[in-house]
């Protein structure tokens, strides 16, 4: 399950924790945009690198590496299938670049799930006016990919306590251990959500129109600057793209 | 055997449970532990079967040194219930549910049968075989829990607050079946809040605060003894403050822990004397 | 007209054999300290869930009869409209925190009533203070021990101020000393005007400090009555309910004819009360 805590929310301290949940997402989405404008090695490589200083700053590295490596069989699968499957003039080529367009996405978006607390979401995306319900639900269903880990891992504590082998055996044994807890946890996990949503009622959930918050997000100086920032950055971005071109060193493939 | 040496832990790095735990726990004693909430008493009994490794420090099993055993091996020696049946219960009747442990530990299907009818008529739980453990109450819950594994016999039973949710009925029929398993030569160790509970069935008690063991030792002297109520967040039990406040009057009284009879006779020859 | 009252109330859970409420009768009237108690299983946790209207509303199944809280027909209202008035302590201490940390745990209710932010500010404080959570303020639920999951499940609901507390086996999961604090604030503030209703198997715990003891059995009320009615009935054996050692005394001395001047609850009564026998 480890790969999941690519966009699972941590606890730290540090400047990118400290930012606005509203300019961390137009961040998130610049780089995503960014992301999706190239499908050539180099500036996908280039974007890359550039998040990782992010990651870096926003103390997240570690983890974002661990879940990677989590998921390095996947991305080994979709580029040899990409490359089986492309009917292209350079298949291995083309399907790496495919593959660092993934990664890049899923390192955009994992700065902000790595750095934005759920309840800081819903109030987000309260202050810009989404209907407490619908915020609510949002920032349920994010804590639900932590909270389905938690329970995951339960009922194989649960089932370990009880005589199942979990630890030991090879990948694919490993891998078929998962099946077990499959129902259980789709049974479990309603169960949960069920308590959770009666209690939710016995303390007034959607008793008032007026609903209100202790607290509210402010957007500050440092959130603007990084706005207008990333803003730069895309228009940039855009410019070299669609007016000047990039030049041929950026277009170069391997070759195969 | 259970022996612990040193054994550290601490969640994510940062919260510390447990800070240099050891203690010694021999085949066919029934050990209490007790301790102020968030002491660390469910991070050590977790340590027991493996869900929890020491970050420092060993835990030796049967003698063995538990640290390249697994969770299911260790499993066959110590049956765990956990503090919150939610934990522990995942699937969608309760014979299922019992029926699962002894499965995996080789019973065959009468065998699980016989030992599933026999634990939940022990529990006063007769008829809820079909039933689904989430439709239940939460004492009831708690027992198709510490159904689940009283069903098994383990060497060593390990039970998280096993009396939350019961009555006084149910909590003696529990602890008749834990004293009846202890006499067959079963490790019985339960950590719980229930003072009561601890004086009439275990004779040996473990207090607990701030991740470390505060005193180790025979019940009566462990819960007399002053500090360590005070650092373990106990209080005495009715009988013994009873008993306390009459040796301020009578000398006779003695101040170990009293029990129901003991009050009850000093009662009677106090008041027939008068 | 009193604040809780349930008029024949029957209730059956969906796919249920039998009846977890029989024709529950039963007024509860501001201000007072109701404690119910009975064997595992009787229907104390479905009684509490009808008085906010969770029985039938959010846990469907055959009713009979009604509940009225504050003259309001639970049938006819929203669970969240009694949010106010009856606030709900669960038996089981996770599943109730729905929120990610403890601070927002709190003002969770508040928020949802629409009070005002500086003052749900005040109670968050207010109430970390009074049950010491301070340790625990950023944490989140799976990250506690049971015994703090349940304190802070206790403060999430005193932070809605409301008018009756329904606490179902609020202490279960809490260390002898912490038992006795969630208690005493309990009382302070059933003495301040709050109606408590608190369901509880360890009666020595509770019993001074009720007004009245209500005793259940198989979906029925068998006994209701002041705390000394109810604990020297013999009915309390009868069905497997422990009741305080003191009072089990004072009704050994009895059977053998030594009478003690009233019902002793605590170890200390029954200490004076010999000692007065004796002179
Ligand atoms: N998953 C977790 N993550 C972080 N901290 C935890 C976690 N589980 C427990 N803790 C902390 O570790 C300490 C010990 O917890 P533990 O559950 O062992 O206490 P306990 O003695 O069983 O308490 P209780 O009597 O309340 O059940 C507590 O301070 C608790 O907050
Ligand atoms: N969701 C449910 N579906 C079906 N039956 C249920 C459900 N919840 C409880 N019951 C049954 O209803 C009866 C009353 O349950 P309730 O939870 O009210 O008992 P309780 O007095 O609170 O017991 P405890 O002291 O064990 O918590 C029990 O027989 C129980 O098995
Ligand atoms: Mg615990
Ligand atoms: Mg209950």
């Amino acid at each position: 399950m480890s790969f999941l805590e690519i966009f699972q929310y941590t606890r730290q301290d540090s400047i990118i924790h400290r930012l606005d949940p509203r300019s961390k997402l137009f961040l998130t989405l610049v780089c995503a945009i960014i992301s999706l404008l190239f499908l050539d090695i180099i500036p996908l490589l280039i974007i890359f690198a550039s998040l990782l200083p992010l990651l870096a700053a926003a103390k997240s590295l570690r983890r974002w590496a661990k879940s990677m490596k989590g998921l390095l069989v996947l991305l080994v699968f979709i580029m040899v299938f990409n490359t089986l499957l492309s009917t292209g003039p350079y298949p291995f080529s083309y399907s790496v670049s495919l593959t660092l367009r993934l990664v890049a996405l899923m390192t955009s978006f994992s700065l902000f799930f790595l750095t934005v607390h759920p309840d800081e979401l819903s109030q987000a995306l309260i202050q810009m006016r989404v209907r407490f319900e619908f915020a609510f639900a949002m920032s349920m269903a994010m804590r639900y990919v932590p909270t389905l880990g938690h329970e995951a891992y339960a009922i194989m504590d649960a089932q370990r306590s009880r005589g199942v082998e979990l630890d030991k055996g090879n990948f694919v044994q490993r891998v078929r251990n998962i099946i077990p807890i499959i129902v259980p946890l789709i049974i479990v996990s309603i169960r949960r959500a069920l308590s959770i949503a009666e209690s939710m009622e016995s303390r007034g959930f959607g008793a008032s129109e007026n609903r209100t918050y202790m607290e509210r997000l402010q957007f500050r100086r440092r959130d603007w600057s990084l706005v207008i920032v990333s803003l730069g950055v895309l228009v940039t971005v855009l410019y070299l793209r669609f007016i000047v071109g990039l030049p041929d060193l950026f277009l170069w493939n391997i070759g195969f | 055997m259970i022996i612990l040496e040193d054994v550290e832990y601490s969640y994510d790095g940062i919260y510390t449970a447990l800070r240099g735990v050891t203690l010694q726990v021999d085949r066919g004693e029934s050990v209490a532990i007790m301790g102020t909430n968030g002491a660390g008493k469910t991070t050590l009994i977790k340590h027991f079967n493996g869900l929890l490794r020491p970050q420092a420090g060993n835990v030796f099993l049967e003698g063995k040194d538990t640290s390249q055993m697994s969770v299911a091996e260790m499993a066959k020696i110590v049956g765990l219930v956990f503090q919150n049946p939610d934990h522990q219960l995942f699937l969608e009747s309760c014979k299922k549910e019992i029926a699962f442990g002894l499965k995996n530990l080789g019973f065959t299907q009468e065998e699980a049968e016989e030992r599933c009818d026999q634990t939940l008529s022990r529990l006063g739980l007769e008829g809820f075989a079909e039933r689904s453990p989430f439709a239940l109450s939460g004492g009831e819950r708690k027992r198709v829990a510490l159904a689940s594994v009283l069903a098994t016999e383990p060497d060593v039973l390990a039970l998280d607050e096993p009396t939350i949710g019961q009555d006084a009925r149910q909590k003696e029929s529990l602890a008749r079946m834990l004293m009846e398993m202890n006499k067959k030569g079963r490790t019985v160790i339960v950590v719980t809040h229930d003072i009561e509970f601890v004086i009439e069935h275990f004779p040996r008690t473990i207090a607990m605060s701030d991740g470390q063991i505060v005193a180790d030792g025979d019940t009566s002297s462990v819960l007399t003894h002053e500090e360590v109520l005070e650092r373990c967040s106990l209080t005495l039990p009715q009988m013994t403050q009873a008993a306390k406040a009459l040796r301020h009057r009578f000398d006779n009284v003695s101040d170990r822990l009293a029990s129901l009879s003991d009050i009850e006779s000093i009662a009677t020859t106090l008041l027939e004397g008068a | 007209m009193a604040l809780v009252k349930f008029d024949d109330f029957s209730y059956k859970y969906y796919g249920a054999d039998s009846l977890a409420l029989k024709k529950i009768n039963l007024t509860i009237d501001n201000g007072e300290y109701v404690v119910i108690t009975g064997p595992s299983g009787c229907g104390k946790t479905t009684l509490c869930r009808a008085i906010n209207g969770l029985v039938p509303r959010f846990h469907r199944g055959y009713i009979a009869g009604h509940v009225y809280v504050d003259e309001k027909d639970t049938r006819e209202h929203e669970v969240a409209h009694f949010a106010a008035i009856a606030g709900l302590v669960f038996q089981n201490p996770e599943n109730q925190l729905v929120t990610l940390n403890v601070e927002k745990e709190i003002a969770f209710g508040p928020e949802n009533l629409g009070v005002n932010p500086v003052e749900v500010r005040r109670r968050v404080e207010e109430i970390i203070d009074l049950l010491d959570l301070e340790h625990l303020r950023d944490k989140h639920p799976h990250e506690m021990s049971g015994g703090e999951q349940q304190r802070v499940a206790m403060a999430a609901t005193l932070a809605l101020n409301p008018q009756i507390l329904v606490a179902d086996e609020p202490t279960s999961n809490l260390d002898p000393k912490s038992a006795e604090k969630i208690l005493e604030i309990i009382s302070t503030l059933n003495k301040r005007g709050m109606t408590v209703v608190l369901v509880e198997h360890r009666l020595d715990l509770v019993a001074k400090e009720a007004t009245r003891v209500v005793l259940m059995d198989r979906g029925r009320i068998v006994a209701d009555g002041t705390p000394t009615e109810v604990l020297v009935a013999d009915i309390c054996q009868d069905i497997g309910v422990g009741i305080p050692k003191a009072t089990e005394i004072y009704k050994r001395l009895n059977a053998k004819g030594l009478r003690l001047g009233s019902v002793p609850l605590t170890g200390e009564e029954l200490a004076l009360l010999i000692q007065e026998g004796t002179v």
